[in-house]
């Protein structure tokens, strides 16, 4: 029995850690940056087909794999920001500017769709082998076992969460996210070039994507175009139970995520295990609402 | 003395409605110019307009001798234009450095930022006291002179004021107005929307009423009587 909860608690850090660093990018995305992409999930997928594409073409190897991946989804993601974001900045003077954000998810849904569309006429079948992150056996303590790639993945959530961190606290560029953020107005009237801004950090949101899409598809070893749907379903549950905002709350929501996932799944079965954590979302959302504005309607991100 | 700020028959308007339906006028290098009206006469699209944050329909802007009607705000700051904004709009989420910070974000001299830096907290103690708190927990006052910084941090040719004394005591406000004069007197431009005209007649060259979204005087302060500026500024000329 101790022995299940312990190899279950194992499991769930590996599910875990791919959340949490979906999470830290949907927290860049929908928390710190409050712009409703529902396209992000369908970047992360793009660029994995993307990889995975070339890689069925020509041959190429991991590193590369890692950097294709990433390419297409700073493609889709700076494709999605001109299309949907970007005319909301240039409506200057407009009166109906307030209905921008809601025009602007409207059309990142409808990119979602296009992004698994282009997915499926490039490549039709239903799954795809994508190459293993780390062929051996995994890593043995006594009678437990860890994926080795549970490791990489929370390495690179936390590296991540911190380089965002140093960048949006210690630069020139994070001082103008966080300064357009804040009062878009005072910013241009301060000469900061929003449109640029956004751009940039829209890439960035998507390179975070990208890499959370490589790692994720190289431990699953396999791709399918319901990856977005997945990813943007994790990420989002994570980034909620970390508080909608906080970098280190999204690295531990999702770890918290997969573990309950892990657990649940032992206990109650695999069917009941994406109800148990709908259910305490559910939960979190009618018993605790402020949980989800603690981050945001004080500071943009810690 | 030559203008540097020059607006010709300028549009600007919100959908359909026209906010401004053809001002022009111009503010003289090195002077103080102030711009009076009612609430809702068009001051402060003019400002916006002039900042790029609106972009007017029609007409001209000439600053210092190149039009700027229509182009980017960050543009227009490159140029050497900086509004202080109606309201402040400080950035609440941001520490005093960091408003002050965001206002040089163009500049690149490490140097004279951190120079320009030392002379703001000199000018403005108070600032320096609060150096580390967020804008938004300053006091109405002091968010009014860290927007007046934040704008100088850019080190502007022309600083565009819009009602920098709304909403403030009036100690605060005569300090506002010795600030004004001290800038004047260091070489900055001025263009000044007020609705405290008493007190922006004592320091203007030069004014212009603005009435439905059109100049109807235009004049030096001792040129009308002031109660009369003072009825057309808060009232309009009512013709009824």
């Amino acid at each position: 029995m101790l022995a299940d909860l312990i190899q279950n608690t194992l499991d769930g850090l590996t599910g875990g850690a791919a959340y949490a660093l979906l999470a830290v990018g949907f927290t860049l995305i929908f928390g710190v940056l409050r712009r409703v992409n529902l396209s992000y999930g369908a970047a992360i997928m793009f660029g994995v087909y993307f990889a995975t594409w070339t890689s069925l073409n020509f041959q190429v190897g991991l590193a590369a794999l890692a950097a294709l991946t990433i390419a297409g989804a700073v493609l889709a993601g700076a494709y999605v920001e001109r299309l949907c974001f970007a005319p909301h900045y240039r409506s200057r003077g407009s009166p109906r500017a307030s209905s921008g954000s809601i025009a602007a998810m409207v059309a990142s849904f409808a990119l979602w769709m296009q992004f698994e569309e282009a997915a499926i006429l490039a490549l039709p079948k239903h799954l795809y082998a994508f190459p293993p992150l780390h062929a051996g056996e995994p890593l043995r303590f006594g009678q437990f076992f860890l994926r080795v790639e549970a490791l990489y993945l929370l390495l690179a959530a936390v590296a991540v969460c911190a380089l965002l961190h140093t960048i949006l606290y210690r630069t020139r560029f994070g001082l103008a996210v966080r300064a357009v953020i804040d009062v878009p107005v005072a910013a241009q009237l301060a000469g900061i070039n929003v449109s640029w801004v956004f751009v940039r950090i829209f890439a960035l949101a998507s390179a975070i994507g990208g890499l959370a899409g490589f790692l994720i598809a190289a431990s699953h070893e396999q791709v399918t175009p319901m990856l977005g749907m997945w990813a943007t379903i994790k990420g989002m549950l994570a980034m909620m139970l970390g508080g909608l905002g906080s970098l280190p709350g999204a690295v531990a929501g999702g770890l918290v995520l997969g573990l309950l996932e892990a657990h649940s799944q032992w206990f109650f079965g695999p069917q009941m295990r994406d109800l148990i954590a709908y259910l305490l979302i559910f939960a979190l959302l009618a018993l605790r609402p402020a949980w989800m504005t603690r981050w945001t309607s004080t500071r943009s991100a810690s | 003395m030559a203008a540097l700020l020059e607006i010709k028959d300028l549009v600007t308007a919100y959908g359909r409605i026209e906010a401004l339906r053809g001002v022009s006028l111009q503010v003289a290098q090195g002077s103080i110019t102030c711009l009076l009206g009612p609430n809702g006469a068009g001051k402060t699209t003019l400002m916006m307009s002039t900042a790029g944050i609106l972009r007017p329909r029609s007409g001209s802007i000439r600053f210092a001798g190149s039009e700027i009607a229509g182009a980017a705000p960050h543009g227009i700051v490159e140029r050497g234009i900086a509004l202080v904004p109606e309201n402040r709009l400080v950035f609440p989420h941001m520490t005093v450095l960091e408003n002050l910070q965001a206002g040089a974000y163009q500049r690149n001299d490490r140097d004279g930022i951190a120079s320009d830096l030392e002379r703001m907290f000199a000018r403005f103690p108070r600032l320096k006291e609060r150096s580390a708190q967020e804008g938004g927990t300053l006091s109405g006052g002091e968010q009014q002179m860290l927007s007046v910084a934040r704008a100088l941090m850019s080190r502007p040719k022309l600083m565009l004021m819009d009602e920098p004394s709304l909403g403030l005591a009036p100690l605060v406000v005569e300090e506002i107005f010795n600030i004004i004069k001290e800038l004047h007197r260091d070489g900055t431009t001025i263009f000044l929307v007020e609705q405290n005209a008493h007190m922006a007649l004592k320091v203007a060259h030069h004014f212009y009423l603005i009435e439905q979204g059109r100049i109807t005087f235009s004049g030096d302060p001792g040129s009308l009587a002031e109660d009369e500026v003072i009825h057309r500024a808060y009232l309009g000329s009512a013709k009824a």
